[in-house]
């Protein structure tokens, strides 16, 4: 089912569902756009490229309480952390609603992880699709397109004059209003994106486990946690214990594979100590580990890292190398 | 861009690696983008083909040479990335016997974001003192006149102007942004310790959370690291991703230690940098 409404009246809608629900949208702060928790619907960006940081820390915060232990009276007290109110997330890109979908294999599988789900249910997610690519967009390659309404409650597009609204699940229809138009012309076309050759990259990657490409990329890499922490679907965490006077907080922060420290266990052996086996886990992670269990390549196309990365390591660049490594191998 | 001198630069690459001078050659090449420039490790004499130089080029390579330790590496550096190499130097991090210097000529580096290049000189170019690189083994291209005449600090004066209360919101609101990724430490070449502090456990200095006291706790330490050891390179708040304006924090330290100890990192391999030495005189009102 397909709706119109104006810019006016998209407006006066979400006025209306921010006086119940936390609405978090593309805002600019510092100028740069960011996904937050809004006050006013002035506030939100219509019209924006894509965030700098992606949509998952509305789901995966960057830092979190998961629970706290408190003694009272010589009792102990546990006491989870839990969702507050319903909220809406508003201007997500459907390659970042895609990351959304492919978080939820490891967070939703069982044992799902509470808050994480929680979170998800009383969050309802209003998509807007791209009407112009960025040079470094290619979630057409990964699986996604900019006009992808699968990973969205609700999809508007901006059309002249107003908003086409696509209606995707049951949970979005429970948002609208009565007496919204019906939109029957037809869609418009998306933009064309440049493609990544991601065909057979799964099969690819797991030949060059230990090729010396990855000592030689991981050269230049400053090993920062940029790319991990701008992407949809990196999700690692650290867990932490925080004492304070009669009270334990457990709290969860984001980390990624590229920090030092981040594959080191107890007794201090560390399985990863040379860059390039830091640097390799990050994209067998996304090309191999991931596929293997859920099914999918863990990227959306979203071009993020290769935006922000300041040593220029690119995911498309990595895919053609391992393309470029498997044709040498089966010719020679 | 300068052929003449991309030549040279190549010339130079390869010449060091057939006579086996070095293991390899760290400089710059196009990135993928075809715009702007990323660091290039070349171990061959085909690989050094890649190399240029340009007004993208803003990397400052001498952060690597402290992975390269023990290999006989050469590495280009501009005028400002040269201080890098004597801080090095003088913090006997690096061996003057390992590492082979292509001081480059720079006309100063433009404000560079991925697939987009500007017209506008970096800030930290247009305050450049140094006309040519302080130390190296071959010099190529030109020196080149002084972009200004004195370091004014005139962004430090003005921030200083501030109330408390203004930078502290100024300050928290900034912090706030930071997620922790650590980019502006690991590019940093002052920013070298084993175990950085951030990931000491026993004792725990600074937390987990990406949250605004914690933040503030990490910059505020990274910060006071590089007092007197800063070299102004402004490669952290080229990489932040949040766009955190930290070459205020760093440059205010580097004007307090000038005051203080009519000192500035990078410029003489050998003086005594000011936080590595005791002098009773420097402050008379301690220690008495």
């Amino acid at each position: 089912m397909n709706l119109f409404i104006s810019k006016d009246d998209l407006i006066r809608w979400l006025e209306l569902l921010l006086r119940e629900r936390i609405i978090i949208a593309p805002i600019r702060v510092q100028g740069q756009t960011m996904f937050q928790p809004i006050s006013k619907v002035e506030e939100i960006m219509f019209d924006f490229d894509n965030t700098a940081l992606s949509s998952k820390g509305w789901f995966l915060p960057p830092t979190e309480t998961l629970f706290s232990v408190r003694r009272d009276d010589g009792q102990i007290k546990l006491m989870p952390a839990t969702v507050e109110r319903d909220a809406i997330i508003f201007g997500i890109r459907p390659c970042d609603a895609r990351g959304i979908a492919l978080m939820d294999g490891p967070f939703l599988q069982v044992p799902s992880d509470t808050l994480y789900q929680e979170r998800r249910n009383r969050t309802t997610i209003i998509g807007l699709a791209c009407r112009q690519a960025q040079p470094e967009c290619f979630c057409t390659s990964m699986g996604s397109a900019p006009d992808d309404p699968s990973h969205v409650d609700i999809l508007l597009t901006e059309v002249k004059d107003g908003y086409i609204v696509q209606v995707v699940t049951e949970k979005g229809k429970a948002l609208l209003p009565k007496g919204w138009a019906k939109y029957k012309r037809k869609m418009p076309t998306p933009p064309q994106l440049k493609t990544v050759p991601t065909k057979g990259i799964v099969s690819a990657i797991r030949e060059f486990f230990n090729d010396p490409y990855w000592e030689r990329l991981a050269d230049r890499c400053l090993h920062c946690n940029i790319c991990a922490y701008v992407c949809p679907t990196c999700y690692c965490f650290d867990v932490r214990d925080y004492p304070d006077k009669g009270k334990v907080e457990r709290v969860r922060s984001w980390e990624s594979c590229q920090s030092p420290g981040f594959s080191l266990t107890a007794g201090g052996y560390d399985p990863r100590t040379t860059k390039g086996e830091r640097l390799r886990q990050r994209f067998y992670h996304k090309l191999l580990y991931f596929p293997e269990r859920f099914q999918e390549v863990a990227c959306v196309g979203c071009g993020r890292c290769g935006k922000a990365c300041p040593v220029n390591i690119d995911i498309r660049e990595v895919i053609s190398d391992l393309h470029q490594l498997a044709e040498a191998k089966s010719g020679s | 861009m300068d052929m003449e001198l991309i030549q040279q630069i190549r010339g130079k690459a390869r010449s060091l690696l057939e006579e086996g001078t070095v293991e390899g050659v760290i400089g710059y090449e196009r990135a993928g983008d075809g715009v702007t420039s990323r660091p290039l490790f070349a171990y061959d004499s085909s690989a050094a083909e890649r190399l240029i130089f340009d007004d993208t080029c803003t990397h400052n390579l001498v952060k690597y040479l402290l992975g390269k330790r023990g290999k006989k590496m050469a590495v280009m550096v501009k005028p400002c990335d040269s201080r890098a190499i004597n801080l090095l130097l003088n913090e006997r991090q690096i061996d003057r016997d390992k590492v082979f210097i292509i001081g480059v000529g720079c006309p100063g580096v433009v404000e560079t974001e991925w697939n987009h290049k500007s017209e506008t000189l970096q800030a930290r170019c247009r305050s450049c003192l140094l006309t040519k690189p302080l130390v190296y083994d071959v010099l190529l291209g030109r020196e080149l006149a002084r972009k200004a005449e004195e370091e004014t600090y005139s962004d430090i004066l003005e921030a200083e102007a501030e109330s408390v209360v203004s930078r502290r919101e100024f300050w928290r609101e900034q912090f706030s942004r930071c997620i922790r990724c650590y980019a502006c430490r690991q590019v940093c070449p002052g920013c070298y310790c084993p175990v950085c502090f951030a990931e000491q456990l026993e004792p725990l200095w600074v937390g987990i959370r990406i949250a605004p006291e914690e933040n503030t706790l990490w910059q505020t330490i990274r910060t006071f690291h590089l007092a007197g050891r800063c070299i102004g390179c402004n490669e952290c708040e080229r990489v932040c991703p949040v766009d955190i304006p930290l070459s205020l924090l760093n440059r205010k330290l580097e004007k307090d230690v000038k005051e203080l100890f009519a000192f500035q990192a990078g410029l003489d391999p050998e003086e005594p940098p000011p936080f590595a030495t005791f002098r009773k005189e420097e402050m008379p009102e301690l220690g008495e």
